[in-house]
């Protein structure tokens, strides 16, 4: 999907200028296909679907684990349980229809998570930074986050990049991502899934087939591959050709800035 | 089954569901009965040390009877719910909760729950603990308990430490192998059971008779988990309203043990057809309860220095509450006829 940046055309400046938030909206839309039932999250995912929706994506179907189907929000949700989402779409429930009627029997294609740290396998961790017991920080937890990433046909993993958050070995597992490599989540017993890629405020990383572990993918424009490996404390594998994340379009960001969160309260900040 | 004859209020049907074996109380209670005034209904249910089982993902949370709960001081709670916000957070900073057991601990897009985060890392007012789950396991034990079951089997938390890191729970979960033969993998997650569970509802009748629409989140499993239910609602309706659409019940009368009536009654957060998020609320709720200090003025402000939720709403102001108001978006009606 991603492709080398084109080349500037010489009169009017090249790309818009955007925020990274705004990117990795844009990229979660781009990693949705036409028809694919999507399990989304509160904040940037969200946007992706809906943007998903608004441009390659129609027939795309959002599920909300608080129980809404094909959700059709006039303005910007707040959280998963947003009233906003209710009129208007097609089936209304709660967690164990979601849950238990569409993710657990795998009917459900893609899932999007966040995550405060990622290890090369993909698994991530909710919960706390340091020690479970009394950790630095303590983290919000699991939420739907384990059951999006274990029974998900494939998962997209978002979150901001650094050093600290692209770790050797998570804190706690809150996600099983591919475990400890090949074969991993069959043997602990997962039926099906994995994440598929993590997109990030510097890049998008996908996961070798063979060896289930991370590789870069593509570096978002202006971003150098000095600058990603500086931020992943593992000796992270790269491909033989680095791409450079296609640029937002005027339309993507038209639609985000004016449609879907008009208000900046997710794109907003850096 | 039924006969068409039996048209009147009370038919056998209901004096035979009267009965309540949970609690011991044979004789059939006079409705206004349930129906009591928020203070003496924290009073009555939520004695210190109760299992308390709270309600709604993200809107319709009880949160008039969560501030009243830190007014009467209550102590070592074991607070239950798959996925808390403020709720949670404002019960941990009043010292009320010895125990969670859930999934998520978050103010949502507003950032993160200091209180929560106080407690653990440093054990500010307090020492607490947390058992943990997945959102989809926390519904399986409330469904596990709500249906009279001891566990549920569920495929999430496998390869994850929510499976392996237990807190006060042994064992927390236990991996099964399918023993009908296909050797396939499941979590079983034990039965959570509530000694009260608190569901905010749209309307009730005052029989009890709980109508709830919009998303549903886990209340109903968590709802009927509970030995005793305390409804605080929107609206008091007359029978005949539930009964022209008992499709919206998610909890039949006669498991329900208290009524309280509190009009904005979640506020901030939205109940579908009555109100709106009043997101400037929770802005401010999350950065004040960054600090302690923070956090000490505004319940100082918000709910010690409150008498009640009469006063609360008069501190909100008509103007505010106003526009909150939900616009109207009418559902079809359907034909109930045969």
């Amino acid at each position: 999907m991603a492709t080398d940046a084109p080349p500037a055309p010489p009169a009017i400046p090249a790309e818009p200028a955007y925020k990274r938030t705004e990117l990795m909206a844009i990229c979660a839309a781009r990693e949705v296909k036409d028809g694919e039932i999507a399990f989304i999250g509160t904040g940037l995912p969200m946007l992706g679907g809906m943007l998903a929706k608004a441009t390659h994506a129609p027939n795309c179907i959002m599920v909300f684990e608080s129980g809404v189907v094909d959700a059709r929000p006039k303005r910007t949700p707040l959280s998963i349980g947003d009233a906003c989402l209710v009129p208007g779409s097609v089936m209304l429930g709660g967690l164990t229809e979601v849950f238990g009627l569409l993710l657990q029997p795998g009917h459900v294609d893609v899932g999007f998570i966040g995550a405060a740290q990622i290890d090369k396998f993909g698994n991530l961790n909710t919960t706390v930074i340091g020690d479970y017991r009394r950790p630095k920080v303590r983290l919000p937890g699991s939420g739907g986050g384990n059951d999006i990433g274990s029974l998900a046909k494939r998962t997209i993993v978002m979150m901001k990049q650094d050093a600290r958050k692209f770790v050797e070995k998570v804190d706690y597992v809150t996600t099983p991502g591919w475990v400890d490599g090949p074969g991993g989540r069959e043997r602990v017993g997962l039926p099906r899934g994995g994440p598929a890629a993590v997109i990030t405020d510097l890049g998008v990383y996908r996961f070798d087939p063979d060896t289930k572990e991370m590789v870069l993918d593509s570096t978002h424009p202006g971003v150098t591959v000095a600058d990603v490996r500086a931020n992943v404390s593992w000796d992270l594998r790269l491909p033989l050709r680095v791409r450079t994340t296609k640029p937002p379009t005027k339309r993507e960001l038209r639609i985000l800035r004016t449609t879907l969160d008009p208000e900046g309260i997710f794109l907003g900040g850096a | 089954m039924t006969s068409r004859l039996s048209k009147t209020a009370t038919s056998p049907a209901e004096a035979f569901l009267r009965p309540r074996p949970f609690m011991g109380r044979m004789a059939e209670p006079e409705v206004a009965d349930k129906l009591l005034p928020l203070g003496e209904a924290v009073a009555k249910f939520i004695p210190d040390g109760t299992r308390l089982r709270s309600c709604g993902i993200g809107l319709r949370k009880p949160m008039a009877l969560t501030y009243e709960v830190m007014r009467q001081r209550k102590r070592d709670l074991t607070y239950l719910l798959s996925g808390w916000t403020e709720d949670a957070d404002l019960l941990i900073g009043g010292g009320c909760v010895a125990k969670l057991e859930g999934s998520y601990l978050g103010l949502e897009a507003f950032g993160l729950a200091y209180c929560y985060r106080r407690a653990i890392e440093k054990g500010i007012p307090r020492e607490i603990a947390i058992e943990e789950y997945s959102n989809f396991s926390m519904t399986m034990r409330f469904m596990a308990a709500s249906m009279g079951l001891p566990f549920m089997p569920v495929k999430s938390m496998l390869g994850s430490d929510l499976l392996n890191v237990e807190s006060f729970l042994h064992p927390k979960a236990v991996v099964l192998e399918d023993p009908f033969g296909t050797k396939e993998k499941v979590a079983l997650v034990p039965a959570c059971h509530a000694d009260v569970s608190v569901l905010h509802a749209q309307r009730c009748d005052s029989d009890g008779n709980a109508q709830v629409w919009g998303q549903l989140g886990d209340d109903v499993w968590g709802t009927m988990s509970g030995k005793k239910i305390l409804l605080t609602v929107e609206e008091v309706v007359p029978t005949k309203v539930v009964r022209k659409d008992p499709n919206r019940t998610i909890v039949p009368g006669f498991r329900v043990d208290g009524i309280v009536l509190v009009p904005f009654g979640a506020h901030p957060y939205q109940v579908q057809g009555y109100y709106d998020v009043d997101a400037a609320f929770r802005r401010e709720y999350a950065e004040r309860s960054v600090t302690l200090e923070g956090w000490q003025a505004w319940t100082d402000e918000w709910v010690y220095g409150l008498d009640g939720h009469d006063a609360y709403l008069r501190k909100l102001g008509e103007d505010r509450l106003a526009k909150l108001r939900a616009k109207r978006a009418m559902s079809g009606q359907v034909n109930y006829g045969y």
